[in-house]
Order: C-alpha cells, then sequence, then structure tokens
C-alpha cells in the first residue's frame, strides 16, 4: 500500500481508503489521521526493515514469557 | 475497604442491605461532584443485598457493595461505554466477571464512567460529562476507568472494576490515589465486556488497598470455557500470599522511565517507594531496558487496527456519532497499512524474547505509572520534567511496555506532589500477580500513602 519510505498518503488516497471499506471520514477527520501518520508511518517502515522472516508473529503460541 | 467490611459482614455487625444502603447514600451525597457514576442500581442493589439476607450460602464478598466500569455488561442494566452509540443499549446478561462477582456475594451497586468506548485515558466523554478526580474536581481522573478509580477513592463503594488495554486501570488508580491492577493478558475472562483489542484488553480490580484488589481478583480470576483468550492457569488464594514480607525478590527500577519527560518530584517519590521496598528486604538494582521504548510504537500498531475492527460497523454507519479524539483513533486504525498489525505482533515476539532475561533476572519490575500528576480538564499539554508534551503521548512510555508485553502491573499511591497522587508501578512476570500484590501490601504495611484520602468536601 505504501513504498519503502512510506509517505503519507494524500487526503483524497485516504478517503479512496476509507471509501474502500464503507467508512466516510470528514476532511478534519482525515488531516487527524494524516497528522497521526506522519509519526507513525517511518516508525512501522523502520521495525519492518529490522524484522527477519523468521520472526512469527505473538499471539500464535502460547509459550510467551 | 474490602476487608474491613467484609469482616463485618461476615459478623453479623452489618447487614449487606445495610451496607448497600451506605454506598448508595455516599453515591448520592458525593457523586454529583464527582460524574464517577453513569447508572446507578439503587433498587435492584438494595433487593439483591435483601435476597443475600436470607440466602443460605455466604461467597468471600458477601453483601459487599461494589461497580464496574461501563463497558462490563450487567444485565438488566445500560452498558453505555460512555457512547452515544451505545447511549440506550442494555445488557442482556451479565459479563463473566460480574456473574463472578454475585456468586461471591459482592452486590453490584452501578455502572461507573469512562472514556467513550474505554479508548482514551481522561474520562472526559463528550457526550456524558467528565469524571472529576476526587483530589481536586476541577481535575481529571485518568481513564480510561475513571469513574472506577474516581469511585474507589471517594469510598462510594468498597471495590471496583475497570479494563486495562494500554493502561486504563493503571492510570486512573495513580492519578486518583488507589491501588490498582491489570492482571495477566489471559488471566480475567472478557466476555461481556466492550472490547478495544483483544491482544490487550484485561479487566482488573481498582479499590483502597493491594489486600482488596486481591480479594477481587480471587473472586473473577480464571479460565473462561466461553472465553478463549482466557488462559488454564490456576488462581492461588492471593490474600493467603499477603505476608507483608518482600525478603528475597529482586527488583529492578527501570532507570530510564526516572530521566526525561517525567516530573522529578515523581520520579524521586517513585525511587523513595523502591528505596523502602530495599530498606523491607528486597534487592534493588537499576536496570537498562531501553528496548522497550519501542513497545511505544508496537502497541499502536496492533491495538489500532484491533480496536477499527471491533468498531467497523457502527464506522461505517455511526462515525459522526463518536466523539472527536476517539473517532480519530479508530480512523486512524482503519488507514494503516494492512501489514501494520500482523507487523507489530512480530515484533511484539520480539520484544518478549528480549524482555526473557529481565524477567527471568527479576522477580519484579518498577517505574512510575505515569509522569506527572493528573493535569486540569481540558488541559492537553503538561509539563513533564524539561518536556512540554501532549498528555496522551507522555503517558504512553510508561504504560505501553507492560501491556504490550502481556505482564501483570500494579498502580500503588507512593507520595503525593502538589497535593495530588503519584503511583509506583510494580510489574510481575505472566501470572504472577501473587508477587506483585505481596510487593505492593507490604508496601502498603510499611506505609500509609494508600490510607490518604481526599479532602474532606469528598
Amino acid at each position: 500500500m505504501h513504498s519503502q519510505s512510506s509517505p503519507v498518503p494524500t487526503l483524497d488516497q485516504l478517503r479512496a481508503l476509507a471509501g474502500l471499506q464503507g467508512v466516510e471520514p470528514t476532511d478534519a477527520d482525515l488531516e487527524a489521521v494524516a497528522r497521526f501518520l506522519e509519526t507513525i508511518l517511518p516508525a512501522l517502515v523502520e521495525i519492518e526493515a529490522r524484522l527477519g522472516a523468521d520472526v512469527a508473529p505473538a499471539g500464535l503460541f502460547r509459550d510467551e514469557l | 475497604m474490602i476487608a474491613a467490611l467484609e469482616a463485618r459482614l461476615r459478623a453479623g455487625e452489618l447487614s449487606p442491605r445495610e451496607a448497600v444502603a451506605e454506598s448508595l447514600e455516599r453515591i448520592e451525597r458525593l457523586d454529583p461532584a464527582l460524574n464517577a457514576f453513569l447508572s446507578v442500581r439503587g433498587e435492584e442493589a438494595l433487593a439483591e443485598a435483601g435476597a443475600l439476607e436470607t440466602a443460605g450460602e455466604r461467597g468471600p464478598l458477601f453483601g459487599v457493595p461494589v461497580a464496574v466500569k461501563d463497558v462490563i455488561d450487567v444485565a438488566g442494566t445500560r452498558t453505555t461505554a460512555a457512547s452515544r452509540i451505545l447511549a440506550e443499549h442494555v445488557a442482556t446478561a451479565d459479563a463473566e466477571t460480574v456473574a463472578r462477582l454475585r456468586r461471591a456475594g459482592a452486590v453490584v451497586v452501578g455502572k461507573l464512567n469512562t472514556h467513550e468506548f474505554a479508548f482514551g485515558a481522561t474520562t472526559a466523554s463528550p457526550h456524558f460529562g467528565p469524571a472529576r478526580n476526587p483530589w481536586d474536581t476541577e481535575r481529571i481522573c485518568g481513564g480510561s476507568s475513571g469513574g472506577s478509580a474516581a469511585a474507589a477513592a471517594a469510598g462510594l463503594v468498597a471495590g471496583t472494576l475497570g479494563t486495562d488495554t494500554g493502561g486504563s486501570i493503571r492510570i486512573p488508580a495513580c492519578l486518583c490515589g488507589v491501588t490498582g491492577l491489570r492482571p495477566t493478558a489471559g488471566r480475567v475472562s472478557n466476555r461481556g465486556v466492550v472490547p478495544v483489542s483483544w491482544t490487550y484488553d484485561t479487566v482488573g480490580p481498582i479499590a483502597q488497598t493491594a489486600e482488596d484488589c486481591a480479594l477481587l481478583l480471587e473472586v473473577v480470576a480464571g479460565q473462561d470455557p466461553a472465553d478463549p483468550t482466557t488462559e488454564p492457569v490456576p488462581v492461588p488464594r492471593y490474600r493467603d500470599e499477603l505476608d507483608g514480607s518482600v525478603a528475597g525478590l529482586r527488583i529492578g527500577l527501570v532507570a530510564h522511565l526516572l530521566e526525561g519527560a517525567v516530573d522529578p518530584r515523581v520520579a524521586a517519590a517513585v525511587e523513595a517507594a523502591v528505596a523502602e521496598l530495599a530498606r523491607l528486604g528486597a534487592a534493588v538494582e537499576r536496570v537498562d531496558a531501553r528496548f522497550l521504548r519501542e513497545t511505544e510504537v508496537v502497541q499502536q500498531l496492533v491495538m489500532l487496527p484491533e480496536a477499527a475492527a471491533a468498531h467497523l460497523p457502527w464506522l461505517r454507519t455511526r462515525l459522526a456519532d463518536y466523539g472527536p479524539d476517539v473517532r480519530a483513533r479508530l480512523l486512524a486504525g482503519l488507514l494503516l497499512p494492512g501489514t501494520a498489525a500482523v507487523t507489530g505482533q512480530r515484533a511484539r515476539r520480539q520484544l518478549v524474547e528480549r524482555a526473557r532475561p529481565l524477567l527471568e533476572r527479576y522477580d519484579l519490575l518498577a517505574a512510575p505509572v505515569m509522569p506527572v500528576v493528573a493535569p486540569r480538564i481540558g488541559e492537553e499539554v503538561v509539563e513533564a520534567g524539561p518536556e512540554r508534551l501532549p498528555y496522551r503521548l507522555a503517558l504512553i512510555p510508561f504504560n505501553s511496555p507492560w501491556s504490550c508485553l502481556g505482564l501483570p502491573a500494579a498502580s500503588v499511591p507512593c507520595g503525593l506532589v502538589e497535593g495530588l497522587p503519584v503511583g509506583l508501578a510494580l510489574v510481575g512476570r505472566r501470572f504472577a500477580e501473587g508477587v506483585v500484590l505481596r510487593a505492593a501490601h507490604a508496601f502498603q504495611q510499611a506505609t500509609d500513602w494508600h490510607e490518604r484520602r481526599p479532602p474532606p468536601a469528598v
């Protein structure tokens, strides 16, 4: 959905994504989402780059700690 | 409070109906200033208390008046989640935790204010009004279980249940000067509770003391065959573990949470509390656990999409009925990349592995619950030491680690700053709630912070 540098989608792109899921936010809603995505998407990209393919999701097993 | 009340009830010095009537009188007199309750079950509670008096069985909470956060179902009573969307929703069955409370003899006198849909940390619902902090009614209670903490602090009921996804038991317990315990994920049934995030949601006690929390947890904990998120781990008799001793316990004081964006007076109170635990016989070391900072993002990556999934039908049909802050967070969850939640869960597994040596070395970790005392209602930016930052961001580094790792974590009153409560976080290994409660109880046997009450008006 996003490129490696994970730019924040435009409001039109966000509106389209929401619409595909049957949700119709206002411009003000989407501006708030975009501000949040500006902070979290770079962190997500960093984590994606660091995780090896051998790391399975938590919650699949009952052997945690 | 529960322990003392339960002893009087068992001795016949007080009847269940009298205990419930006292609670209802305090609610009627004090709650208009607090707005802790969204529903009061006055007549039903008195009738249920009366029925207890003629019943043969006397459970461990016989006649004890309690209240639950208004995301937890009580049959025949509204579960509003402090939302417009569920404002008229009446539950048809008890949540499993409520059923267990009732079987133990407790009487549910009402439902408690919460951040809308338990998805925020102020309990300032735009639909039902803010819950107010008994220590200063111009200040927030924290959240999302703000009504639970306010009711416990003001003695409106003997004990309460809250829920905790990213700090929602610990934060309000801390800001209101009471004791709260987020149990291990999987320890307590979530059946009959409005969900935020299936990975992180937990139900747990908020009350005045660790002993009270032990009594409540012992009743509600344990596998629920109808809730697949609960685990078949035996429930100890927590109260029996409260021997007043921390001798031999190894405690790691999380160093990075005492530096940076934290009020130095809060950090000093927490360090003094940990020094008291050391004086009582615990072996304390400062630990470098900066890797836990990654939990701040990982928590969000998992929680937000899960919350969006839980709310998707209403996002489609009732979007305008959410308050602005909750709507923004739910939409953020909806519009994160589809891989975010999976990446978050993979990172969470790695964090669990990285934390394993720490939890093998220490029985408990200690830290501040919050970096600041309760902000004023409507105050969105706080001064946390040298930094000014949004309240909602300031609390994340202190609460996300323990949610993300699924660990039991308590908030224990440990000081006052400008007359407002400070909380010590005690974090245990998975399913080691007994150790957490034992240390909290030992601290409360040696100090009186938990006995400090809000000003006389409350």
